[in-house]
This record gives C-alpha cells, structure tokens and sequence, in this order.
C-alpha cells in the first residue's frame, strides 16, 4: 500500500482543539489601553522609541494566561481565539462596528459594553495620529478617486501593520533573545559619532534592547505563573507539566534552546510577541521543518510521540490568533484568516534535498489537527522523493485543502530574476496566501493591493470613465470605436499605465506612513540585516525590499478580448456595436443577475418566448434584492472612508432601471442572444491556444506594468495573481463583459479558469493555468483545483494525483492547491451548518471553517469546477 | 510552411469519425489517460451508454433543458427533419446532419456528436497530455462505438501514437475479422476485451449478434496480444448471477491464453438520458446497479478460477 494512513490525535490535543472549535472569538481591550498610555508617556520621543517603549509596556502588562492542557503557552489573548486591537494604525471602522460586528455577514467578533466603553476613550487619543490617517494625507485626490472607483485598494496595510514576514526563528532558538540584545549592545558600541545617521542608528539599537529585554520578561511572567499555578494544583500529573513549563519559559526565549521540548516554545514566543507588537497578518512560521529539525536530531531524550504531540500542540495555538478588520476587507479575507503560512519539503541552501522527518510530522500534525491555521505549504522540486509528494497528496485526500503545493523549478529562477542569489532563492519560504520570499531577509509588502484587471478593461470599454459616468481614467475612445486588436490592447494599456502609477502612489504613500510612524524594533531586530544597517525593515533594513501587488480579474479580461476577437475580427457573426450595446443593457438582465448561480432566471422550457422574464425594479427576486442592498451598504462604506460625497446608490438604482426597464423585449431576447454568442466562444481553462494567449497577454500587460516601478524602501514592484476571496466581492464594481458575464457577478479567482468554464478535466486546466507567464508573476500566483473523494481513491489515485501536480509543475506552474470533497456535501452543509461545525475548506491560499464563510463566498467554492472522471 | 507540432507517422491521409476525446481518464488504463471515442458499432447492446456512437454518422443530440422553443432549428433546416412536435426535436429519419440547426442553436440545446477528423487533428488533443502520460505511467486508450471498425484510420494513429513512445490501450467487443486483428494488435499495448455472456442466443438477444466470432477472436486475441485483460459489463437480467459470470470466466481461464486480470464492470444508468437526446426509448428502464455485495459474491466467483479480479476497471 502506497497510503499509509493517519493516527488519531492524542485526547490533550482533542481537547486543545475542542476550545478553538467552541470559542466565540471576542474583541479585547488590553493592548490598546496599554499602548495608549505607553504613548501619552513618551509624546515627543522618536517613533522607534515610542515603539519600543509601547513594546515594554504591552509585554510586561498584557494578561498572562495558560490554558488547561497546554504544554506550550504564550496567549496573545485571555478569551480564547480572540483579539486586541491596534489602534495606532486605525480605529474608526471599530467604533462604527461597536453595535454591528458581532452580527456581520462575514467574521463576526463579540466587543463586549464594557470593552467598547473602554475603547471608545481610548481612540480619543488616536485622532490624526495613526498611520492610516498619515496615508491618506499623502494621497492626491485622483489617487483616492481611483480607490472609491473600485480600481484597486490597499486596504491591507492603510489600515493595519505590514506582518508578511518570516523572523528568524532559527537566531532565536540558537542564540536567545539575549544573544540579539548582545549584538545590538555590540553595533551600538561600534557606531561613528560622526556617522551621519549616528542618532538614528542608536535610536534603533536603543529600541531594540528596551523591546528585548520586556520581551524576556514575558516569557519569565509565563514561567512565574506556571510556577504559582503547580504550588495549586492536585493533579500530580498537571502539577509535573507546570514545572517543567515554568521551567522552559525561564529559560527560553532569554537563552539558546538546549532540547526539542524548549525549541517549541522558544518559536512559540516569537510568534505571540512578533504579532503582539503589531497586528500585521501573515507572519509566517516558514521553513519550520529546517530549523527545528536539528534540536530533535539531539535531542535524545524525547520519545517521537511527545515530540509529535508538541507540534500538535503548535498546529492548535496558530488558530488561538486571530485579527479583526472592518467588514469589507473581511469579505475579501474570509474565514478568521491571519495567514500563518507553515512550510516543509524543498532544497537547502545548496540544492539538495531538504526533506526531513519533522517535515512529515508536520503533515501528521496538520492531520491530527485538522483545523484552518496554519497555512500549511509544501514544497516540491525534481529531487522531492516520491514518499514525500504521496504523502502531501494522501494529506490534500483528506479534503481539508491543505497542504498547497510550491514549485521549487517555477519559484526559484523567477525569485533570481528580482535580484535574490541562487542560495536564497533556493531557501525560500511562502507567505501569507501563496507569496514566496527569502526568509528573515525579505520586508516583501506582499498584499500591497488588490488590483481589478477586469475593472481597468471595463474602464477602457467606456473610454476611461467609471460606471457613474466620472472619467476616472485618461480619455481613450471607448469600444465601438475600436478598429483592431491593436486598438483592443492599446487602449486597455493605456488605461493600465495610468492605475498602475496611481496604485504605485498610493502604496507609496502607505510605506512611507509605517516608516515615519510605525517603525517596529523588536519583528526588525530578527530581520536581517536591520542590526548591521542600524534601521528597522520599514525604514529599508532588509536585504529584499519588494511591494507586491496582486491581481485578479486577469482572466476574465483575457476571455473578453479573445470573445472580440473571435466574434468580431474572425467570424464577424458580431460587431463592437452590437456587443457594446448588449453590455449597455446587462444582456438585458437586471442587475445582480449571475452573481449566484451564473445564469439568471428563465422562464420555463417550454415557453415559446425567448426572452427572460421581465421583472421590474420593485418585483425583484429576493436573491437580488438581498444583493443589491448588500453591494449599496459595501459602495456607502467605501465611500465614507475616503471621504467622497458621491452617494452611489442611486447609481446603483439608476443603472438596474436602464438595465432592465424601459427596452422592449424583443430588444431583451437579442441582448441575451448576444450574451449566448458571447457566453459559448472557447475560453480560458481548457488548454485551447486561442483564449489562453489572450489571458496570458492580458496578464502581462499587468505584470510588466507593474515591475517598473520602485517602493521608498529601495525595492522593486512586483506583480501578483491571487485574490484571496476578493475575486466575488470586487466582481461587484465591474460592469458586463464581452465574455458574457453579467454585471457585478464574481470574477475568477487567481489564476483559475472562470467558475464552470474548464470542462476538459483537470489537465487541461492545468495546462493552460501553467501557460501564464507565472515567473514575472513573482508575488505568488494562486491555482485552485477541486476533485471528488472518487478521483483520487485508491493507490492508484495517490499517483494519478501526484503525477497532475507533476504534470503542472513540469510545465512552470508555481503552486496549486485542492479541495478535495463532493458537492452535495458542500450543498448539505450550507443547508445545516449545525452537522458542519468542523468542516474546513480551502477558501484561497488558505484555509477556513465553511460555517464562518460568507454564502457567496459558500456559492462561489460550489460553482468552481468540480474535477471528477 | 505552417509547423506541425507532431509528423504524421504515414503520408495516407484517412479521415476517422470521432465522438468524444476525454482527458484524464483512470479507469481505462494504467495511469493518467486520453481515450478517443471512435464512432460505429456492429453490435445493439442494450445496456449501451453510448448510443450516440452506434451509427458510423454525425448525429444531432437534443438537451430538453436547454431549449426555450426559439424555433431557430426548424428555420434553417434543408430537409424538414428539425420538428419541433416530434419526441427529440429531430427526425433522425430525415436528418442529414448538415449541421446548420446546431450553428444557430444559441442555448445550446442542440449539439452535433461526431466529428471528421484527420489523424493530425487528433494529434493535436493527444499531445496536449503527454506530460501526464509520461510522468503517471498513463497514454492513449482507443473505445466506442466499436474501435475496430474504423480499422484504417485506427492503424494510423495508432503507429503514430507508438512513433511517440505511448502507451496503447483498447476497449473493445472483440466483434472484428481475423485480418483486421492481425493488423491492429500488434500495435496495442494493452487489449481490453469485453466477454458478455457464454450463451449465444442470450448473448444475440441482448447485443444483437452471435457470441460464436467474438469468443474464437477472445483466444486469438490472447495469443497475439502484449497483454490482455477481460471485462465483463454486470448486467442485472443479463448475466449478474454465479452461474453466467462463473461461465465467463471458465472459458477465460481454460480456453485463453496468459490472462491474469478479469474486470466486473457494475452496470450503470449514466448513458439512459442520452437516449431521450436521440428521440429513442431506453429498453432497460429500471434497471438498478447491482449491489455491492452481489459484486463481492461474483469477485469471489471469478477468482476461484484463479484470476485477479477488480471491480469496476
């Protein structure tokens, strides 16, 4: 047998993971009060230094607490799967969500009275302070024009921390903390007086020693705890893992690991306080299986089973994090995500292979587990071993969507291509979603936006103005004046020029916000090389520096050009009038239709009319109805954070009545006959030459776009193509398309085939997926396939599976990631998500509870494909 | 000069009528396979999933739930033969298959199943996988209709696919002359052949022909082919008892040459809707799969005769 098979967990582990399941994530107010008051004490101190005293303050006053069964501790928040909040970077969405938050469609979080009371006084402080504020304030008004108008958003880190980043755990469990606070102490005695940035240097190393040395005294709060908790304890059992906890936080982070046991926890601290100090998602563990793996080779003591429950136990307190944002940006992030990226398997420095036993104890923890943190990642090159890859697919069998599949043969030369040396490039990890860097090297900026391909070609087709009739854009001629395919990419380029250096601007704007006001000193000190350089990584301490950008709607722009062309400039059975007037006219359906299940409505078959049925906009279908409140209640809230007066849900209202009222229905069968023509032309995901260049050529137009420009940090852009879940809710500023898609529908998601559109099977998809120029898309690129349980039973289905990541990784796919489960009980479980509570599925470039997912994001994962025989 | 992705492994240019290309396929086969599904079939089973193949012509297939009644089809129709009143839209009777109802069939609800092809133009599909062959030990599998009636264009792609280093495969009733075998197997890797029943009178009732060829061509087969496995579709009413299954596999072991592998195919329903499609009536309606534990009763049956048995292929 080829499939081994997993273990159960031990009954501490269920335990442990019993109270992630049944918590009710809860707002907190802890940390803002303390960061607060470290702040009105250090008013008119450098912003390094108020960071590192707000870095003292917070860990030697937040709440110690250690969960019954724990044997690794360090909580980031007392309830358990809750958080604090960072006022520092914005507030405002917080206190407009006191009442609603626990209640929203998407991540719901309760604040309790008594927290909201508390925060509200403490933002008081927080007005024209954070880094948000500061942003906005270096951003021209087209800048936020192009935001409002639904181009692009770079919500990410305009309101929060940057995160996206790997430490060097490694430092850490060989050196201590005290062994970074040495070497800071070391630079600082070597600094020139007479060096120019002599002061700011010191700044940082000053900041460094004070955020160090409070962090050390988080970990010995945690071992006097331990300490008092077994003097009370009856169980002698309980009472023995108190000690020895006690023990361990005495001595680690402050010290060198000296076994496999203080090695956990020692990563452990450094994952709490790195996302403790700032709310930055995607700190990613990285290359887990490297760094730890020679404390167990030494260890020999340790007994596998302990050493194996112990990771459980990590796997289990990477879901205790959790970040809340404003509802919007946690429609495109659904599902509690924080993107704890969690990798194993690949080559070493030199290009041999690296797999190691903690690499496949890692993917029996994850089985063990079976929770949505971490995101956990594989890597694969030519000399993977065959066990290995087996393995990771009897994992991805499982159908919890992990682990997702990297392409050591794709990632590595595309990394060289932005300036990494072999032996770095080789040592990547991913973060967050999908985004691979060098790690403990690297400030990546990897979800520097979402950028709207799809929005930029629906912008060009109107001649560069928005939906509301505002030129958004520069004047071009819009589409029925296009004379060639020439004139199809010509004006879609010069549109992408001009967002492309608007969202340079605006993420400009962003860096240089965190540098003047957020520079953080302890996550910098385990980057390198901040200590040699003297500087945090927003102020440029990184070796790496890139802003990376990610797309979507690319696809879809590639299946609207390759509809012209066909119909227009091959079999002219269509010309650009005819298509743009349809689109005009939402191929005369209302507004919202195919943003659920594709194609609207009918009237029954056996109808002799052709034409939809004509409801009008007061009688709409409840679908829609709910749907059009929605996408006002989402265009209000854009509009009232950047502060634009337009109130565009009379454009809304307006744009469903010339939509579907007022054209005759003869008019309404012909739009929907077009829509038919358009809706059947060959199209992306089915390894058809045609459409895929076209796909490939509307990809790059972004990605080459994107890679001229350079960030404050002294790094180059570079492009993405993953979308998180923000492919349905930004599908909802882009008009109809010459594809045949609807208005406002979702888009597709990454680099997938469009919902429902790769019917060849799985190759196929995968071949044209793959035929993207994936290497200049060097911020990650997203691929999701989804096969039933059937297509990849028995030994024979393991090596039919691997041999298709094979076949895609051949072919320079970068990474690929599957869901493996059956619709029905996707169906079922949207029916009774009571039977579901601990279904987990991959949304995209990670992993969520189904029952914490929105339903269109629910609907969106049910229309995608399913791959079956 | 226009580049060609594969040479065609001869100059003959013989065209073939092809049904289906279905890509990653893994039950046909070893590994990760494309099967070419080539029209034409000497035999009427009754259980046939694939009824749109029978005939050595294109045929137009009509989904019901996709019509709204334009009655765009019966407007372009040369011969009368698109009709709205009758069962299927079309009157098979009368079509020529010229296509033109299919063209502007804008919801489409009519589809032409059955395409001249070249053997360059399959190539072209084949090609696009042989990544996957190579990497899952897979390659080509050739299945119907009947394979071997197109025997001249068969040879040419096949010896074209061998050109290539591929995997060979084909799902066949065995129903051939002697000649065309001698000229086929040689180039097939693999030869799965299906033996339905030993009685020829149940056997014509069922498939509309005698069992006598297919049997005599079962030993042939089996001494000239690389390698040989017997399939057996498990027909409730047909053959899904001990005695028949235990009769097929008899024969198999005593009278064949180097068989290891005997399949039971359960029977399935997947193909019934394709006969409303053809504005033709499904004789077994209400056929249920057989159990599994039937299944495991007949698995048992045949390995008491010493062969390896596998459900479903």
């Amino acid at each position: 047998m080829i499939a081994k098979g997993f273990t159960e967990p031990t009954e501490r582990i269920k335990k442990l993971k019993a109270e992630v399941v049944n918590a009710v994530p809860e707002v907190e107010a802890y940390r803002a009060v303390l960061i607060t008051e470290a702040y009105k004490e250090s008013e008119g101190m450098p912003a390094v230094m108020r960071r590192a005293k707000a870095c003292e303050k917070i860990f030697n006053n937040l709440p110690v607490v250690i969960r019954d069964n724990e044997l690794i501790v360090g909580a980031l928040s007392v309830a358990p799967r809750s958080t604090n909040l960072c006022p520092e970077f914005s507030y405002d969405w917080v206190e407009k969500e006191f009442k609603t938050m626990a209640t929203r469609m998407c991540d719901p979080f309760v604040i309790p009275e008594d927290v909201a009371d508390t925060l509200h006084e403490v933002f008081k402080y927080w007005k024209g302070k954070t880094t948000s504020e500061l942003a906005t304030s270096y951003m021209s008004q087209e800048c936020l024009d192009c935001q409002a108008g639904g181009v692009f958003t770079v919500g990410n880190y305009y309101f929060g921390g940057i995160g996206h980043v790997c430490v060097d755990y490694g430092k850490v469990l060989k050196i201590g903390f005290k062994g970074v606070i040495a070497e800071a102490a070391a630079k600082m005695d070597e600094l020139d007086r007479n060096d120019p940035e002599f002061l700011q240097k010191r700044n940082f190393y000053e900041a460094v020693i004070i955020s160090y040395n409070a962090a050390i005294n988080f970990a010995k709060r945690y071992s006097k705890k331990a300490a008092e908790m077994a003097a009370t304890c009856n169980d002698p059992v309980r009472k023995a893992e108190l000690i020895q906890i006690s023990k361990n936080c005495d001595r680690v982070p402050e010290n060198g690991a000296t076994n496999f046991y203080e090695a956990c926890q020692s990563f452990w601290f450094v994952q709490a306080l790195v996302q403790i100090e700032a709310n930055g998602h995607s700190i990613s563990p990285g290359r887990f299986d490297q760094y730890m793996w020679p404390y167990l080779e030494a260890d020999k003591e340790i007994s596998k089973e302990f050493a194996q429950e112990l990771i459980d136990c990590i796997f289990v307190l990477l879901n205790h994090v959790n970040k809340t944002r404003d509802d919007v940006s946690d429609q495109a992030f659904a599902g509690y995500a924080v993107f704890q990226n969690f990798g194993v398997g690949g080559q070493d420095r030199y290009g041999m292979d690296a797999t190691n036993p903690v690499s496949y104890m890692c993917m029996d923890a994850a089985a063990h587990v079976k929770l949505p943190a971490p995101s956990f990642s594989v890597r694969i090159h030519n000399g993977t071993p065959d066990e290995f890859l087996l393995r990771a697919c009897e994992l991805a069998r499982l159908g919890m969507g992990v682990p997702a599949m990297y392409n050591d043969e794709a990632i590595i030369p595309a990394l060289c291509n932005r300036g990494l040396t072999l032996a770095d490039a080789r040592d990547y990890c991913i973060i967050g979603c999908v985004e691979p860097q060098c790690p403990h090297k690297t400030d990546g900026w990897h979800d520097a936006a979402f950028f709207n391909v799809a929005k930029v070609f629906d912008i060009a087709i109107h001649g560069g103005k928005n939906r509301d009739g505002k030129q958004l854009g520069p004047v071009t001629p819009p589409m029925p004046e296009w004379k060639s395919m020439d004139d199809v990419y010509k004006n879609l380029e010069i549109q992408m020029q001009y967002f492309v250096e608007k969202l340079v601007e605006a993420d400009n704007a962003v860096d240089i916000a965190h540098k003047e006001r957020a520079p953080l000193p302890f996550m910098s000190a385990l980057v390198e090389d901040c200590l040699g350089r003297g500087k945090t990584v927003m102020e440029g301490g990184a070796i790496y520096n890139f802003t990376g950008p990610q797309a979507f709607g690319n696809v879809d722009t590639g299946d609207a050009i390759y509809a012209i062309q066909k119909h227009v400039f091959e079999d002219k059975d269509l010309t650009m009038a005819q298509i743009y007037e349809a689109m005009e006219h939402n191929f005369g359906a209302e507004l919202g239709a195919g943003c659920y299940d594709g194609p609207f409505v009918r009237l029954s078959t056996d109808t002799a009319d052709a034409a939809p049925a004509c409801n009008s906009c007061e009688e709409k279908v409840d679908l829609t109805d709910d749907m059009e409140s929605l996408i006002n209640a989402i265009v209000k809230k854009v509009l009232a954070e950047k502060g634009a007066s337009v109130d565009l849900s009379d454009g809304c209202a307006d744009a469903c009545q010339a939509a579907c009222c007022g054209i005759s229905d003869a008019k309404r069968a012909e739009y929907d006959r077009i829509r038919q023509i358009l809706d059947a032309t060959p199209c992306f995901g089915n390894d058809d030459d045609a459409p895929d260049m076209c796909a490939r050529k509307a990809t790059q137009i972004y990605s080459y776009e994107v890679e001229k420009y350079m960030n404050p940090r002294g790094g180059q852009y570079q492009a993405g193509c993953y979308p998180v879940s923000a492919n349905v809710l930004f599908g909802k500023d882009v008009q109809a398309l010459p594809d045949g898609r609807y208005s406002n529908a979702p888009l597709a998601d990454g680099v997938s085939p469009r919902q429902g559109h790769d019917v060849k099977g799985p190759t196929a998809a995968g071949n044209s997926v793959a035929k993207l120029d994936q290497l200049n898309i060097s911020n990650g690129t997203l691929y999701n396939q989804k096969f039933l349980p059937s297509a990849v039973a028995g030994d024979q289905g393991l090596m039919n599976f691997a041999a298709v990541v094979r076949n895609y990784f051949d072919k320079k796919g970068m990474h690929v990631q599957f869901n493996v489960i059956d619709k029905e009980t996707l169906l079922d479980a949207q029916a009774h998500p009571e039977n579901y509570k601990d279904l987990v599925v991959r949304v995209a470039g990670y992993s969520a509870h189904w029952t914490v997912l929105a339903k269109e994001v629910q609907d969106d994962i049910i229309a995608r494909t399913e791959q079956s025989f | 000069m226009e580049q060609q992705l594969v040479e065609p492994y001869s100059d003959v240019e013989v065209k073939g009528l092809v049904f289906n290309i279905q890509r990653f396929s893994v039950n046909d086969g070893p590994g990760v396979r494309t099967i070419v599904f080539l029209n034409g079939c000497p035999l009427r089973c009754k259980w046939c999933c694939n009824p749109e193949s029978q005939e050595l012509k294109p045929v137009v297939m009509f989904k019901a739930q996709n019509c709204v009644g334009c009655g765009n089809c019966t407007v372009v129709c040369p011969t009368g033969a698109s009709d709205l009143n009758v069962p299927g839209k079309i009157d098979h009777s009368k079509c020529i298959a010229c296509g033109k109802c299919v063209d502007v069939c804008y919801h489409k609800a009519l589809e032409m199943s059955g395409k001249e092809m070249r053997v360059e133009d399959l190539m072209i599909e084949l090609y696009k996988d042989r990544v996957v062959y190579r990497r899952s030990g897979g390659g080509i599998t050739v299945s119907g209709g009947e394979a071997l009636v197109q025997h001249e264009f068969l040879l040419e792609l096949l010896k074209t696919c061998k050109s290539l280093g591929w995997h060979t495969a084909i799902e066949t009733t065995g129903f051939a002359s002697k000649e065309v075998l001698d000229k086929i197997v040689p180039w097939l890797d693999l030869v799965m052949m299906d033996i339905k029943h030993i009685n020829p009178e149940i056997h014509k009732e069922f498939t509309g022909v005698d069992n006598k060829k297919i049997l005599e061509n079962a030993i042939y087969i089996s001494g000239i082919a690389n390698e040989m496995i017997v399939r057996v579709p498990v027909i409730p009413g047909f053959n899904a008892d001990r005695t028949t299954i235990a009769g097929i596999a008899e024969f198999t072991s005593k009278y064949m040459h180097n068989i290891r592998e005997l399949h039971l195919l359960p029977y399935h329903d997947l193909g019934s809707n394709k006969y409303g499609m053809l504005g033709k009536d499904y004789e077994l309606t209400g056929v249920k799969a057989p159990e599994t534990s039937t299944m495991e009763e007949l698995k048992e049956t045949v390995e008491k005769f010493g062969l390896q048995c596998k459900i479903g292929g």
